[in-house]
């Protein structure tokens, strides 16, 4: 389970990929080139990289411009630079007229940003997105999984937010593993006691943790939610009813990100027992991914609790 | 040759209109727009009212998203739709927002309100022409006091790093924004010498003299390895005495007699 993948290879590789396929495909670049290593994407397509300089409100304006005159562009860089920088063009000049923008936001929670500290660990950046009308959020798991994503939410009409990390996440699924765009996925099924949901770079703790808490009798299902929005409400809400309990399980804050998606569905749909962990209304540090994952209440340790809290106020 | 001055006066006319029956909208920062505005729909602009989607069509932003009375007046005198839904202007289900959504509104092609975002946009637009190989140009109209935001220095800057002689944009130079003068509130000047130095071709002159628009707009056209600046210098509230030197014009509602002062100083009949 240690095989290193790289999400920003995986949205990289995607990118050519489309490129090759579709002539209206382009790259915004906001310095960010080589970040994710698009050397051979400049080589590839030098007229379809757009570079602008470290601008990211230029970058997205400029973005909303080439989507309302037949291109579709594609523009990475960190998730914060985007989701906060250039918040109000995301939000006003590409969400509200509905255009065909794709963000690809890197250094996505503690395990993204790690020893860069808070400036550079982006954990508000899926719910800043949730509250926007016509927003795709996609939280992919590895690398082979960004390429998936890539590929799957190509013909999306509208804009599209996919949460890539650092460059060193472990793989998850196998290469080539379709991504189950707008549909959770079931890991793991160890029985009704209780589901995990979780997305992106944890969930190899939960696929553990839930191996933890079946040996300890506890049956727990691992649901992987890797589109955010539009949520899979009827998907959630048929786990919920299944187990009557459940823990959320997101590198970000849980405040307005996945732990808040499944409340919403569990206080409209389906009542059930909910823990959420993930950061606790908290900024983190720098540090090593797996140590703040560990220290800011994502290790297994912490997701065989969580799931025994809430289980033990039992089932309905 | 079409008397450009009269269409300017009867835009802003439709402006007094519009603001005076669905009581609420900008008409002084329209006003100082109107020329400008004029000149571009009703010469400079290649563009076909009966196919707003046209691809290569020449788009225009009009970054200060305020002024866009006098667009919708445009629009709908060059016929994109008809002239009645002007005075719909900020209702509920009218197509005419209170600031410009492309979506809602027949031959608008830029979504604009917050200040200091139309250029980054227009400049994607000519980037699309120049990957697609089109020829269509594009026009911007900024205001001077959103000249503040730093985004348009980003564009600015990124405008003539990558050469984009396609872009032209018009600086609606009227010297006031909501708070007052733009040398008391922001101090934008020397504008002109902004742009030059951020690599722009730069041209100054009367925003109200439609004469040397459209000579300004041609030699902007030659110009291909640099973006022009029109610096043009405007009086907001222009065409209408009691609104000149009044700034509370820049978002006011005409009363009965406002109105029919308006109308006839701008050649009218209330």
């Amino acid at each position: 389970m240690s095989e290193v993948s790289s999400t920003r290879i995986g949205f990289r590789d995607g990118l050519l990929r489309l490129a090759e396929e579709r002539k209206d495909v382009v790259f915004i670049s906001t310095d960010s080139l080589l970040v994710v290593k698009g050397e051979p994407f400049l080589d590839r397509f030098p007229d379809r990289v757009i570079e602008l300089g470290i601008s990211e409100q230029n970058g997205v304006g400029v973005a909303g411009g080439l989507a309302s005159s037949g291109l579709v562009p594609y523009i990475c860089t960190y998730a914060g630079f985007l989701t906060m920088r250039a918040c109000e063009q995301m939000r006003t000049f590409v969400s509200y007229p509905n255009l065909k923008v794709r963000f690809i936001g890197a250094n996505g929670g503690l395990h993204g940003g790690n020893r860069e500290g808070v400036s550079h660990q982006f954990i508000e950046d899926v719910g800043i997105l949730r509250g926007m009308p016509n927003f795709t959020i996609l939280c992919p798991a590895d690398g082979g999984q960004v390429f998936e994503a890539m590929l799957a939410s190509a013909d999306i009409d509208g804009p599209v937010y996919i949460r890539i990390g650092s460059g060193r996440e472990e793989r998850v699924f196998p290469d080539g593993t379709p991504f189950p765009l707008g549909k959770i996925r079931v890991m793991a099924d160890h029985g009704d006691d209780v589901a995990l949901f979780a997305h992106g770079f944890v969930l190899n703790r939960v696929l553990e943790a839930a191996r933890e808490l079946r040996k300890a009798g506890i049956g727990a299902k691992v649901v992987e939610v890797a589109t955010v929005k539009p949520l899979d409400r009827d998907g959630v809400a048929g786990i919920l009813r299944a187990t009557g309990s459940a823990v959320t399980i997101e590198d970000h804050t849980v405040i307005n990100g996945l732990g808040s998606a499944v409340a919403e569905v569990i206080a409209e749909e389906v009542p059930a027992r909910l823990v959420r962990l993930g950061l606790q209304d908290v900024y983190g540090e720098s540090g090593f991914p797996d140590e703040l994952l560990d220290a800011y209440g994502m290790s297994v340790r912490d997701i065989v609790a969580a799931a025994g809290k809430a289980t033990a106020a039992g089932k309905r | 040759m079409t008397d450009l001055a009269a269409i300017s006066r009867e835009l802003r006319r439709d402006v007094v209109e519009m603001v005076y029956r669905t009581r609420d909208g900008h008409p002084s920062p329209s006003f100082s727009a109107a020329d400008i505005i004029t000149a571009l729909y009703f010469s400079i602009l290649t563009i076909d009212p009966a196919r707003p989607d046209w691809d290569d069509r020449d788009r225009f932003v009009l970054s200060k998203g305020h002024a866009c009375p006098i667009l919708y007046a445009a629009l709908a005198k060059r016929g994109f739709f008809d002239r009645q839904e002007l005075f719909t202007l900020r209702y509920l289900n009218s197509h005419l927002q209170g600031h410009p959504y492309a979506p809602k509104t027949r031959g608008l092609d830029a979504t604009t309100g917050s200040l200091g975002n139309g250029l980054s946009i227009a400049l994607g637009m000519a980037f699309s022409a120049v990957i697609r190989k089109k020829d269509y140009r594009v026009y911007v109209v900024v205001g001077d006091g959103e000249l503040g935001e730093g985004m348009i220095w980003e564009a600015a800057m990124a405008s003539a790093h990558h050469r984009m002689g396609r872009l032209t944009v018009f600086v609606d130079n009227n010297n006031y924004q909501s708070g007052g003068t733009v040398e008391k509130v922001s101090g934008p000047y020397p504008i002109d010498e902004k742009f030059r130095a951020f690599g722009w071709h730069v041209q100054s002159i009367d925003g109200h003299d439609i004469g040397q628009i459209l000579t300004a707009a041609g030699e902007a056209r030659k110009v291909e390895d640099r973006p022009s600046a029109i610096v043009c210098k405007t009086v907001k509230g222009n065409g209408v005495s009691f609104m000149v030197g009044e700034n509370s014009w820049h978002k006011r509602v005409f009363t009965d007699d406002e109105y029919r002062d308006a109308i006839q100083q701008l050649g009218g009949k209330p």
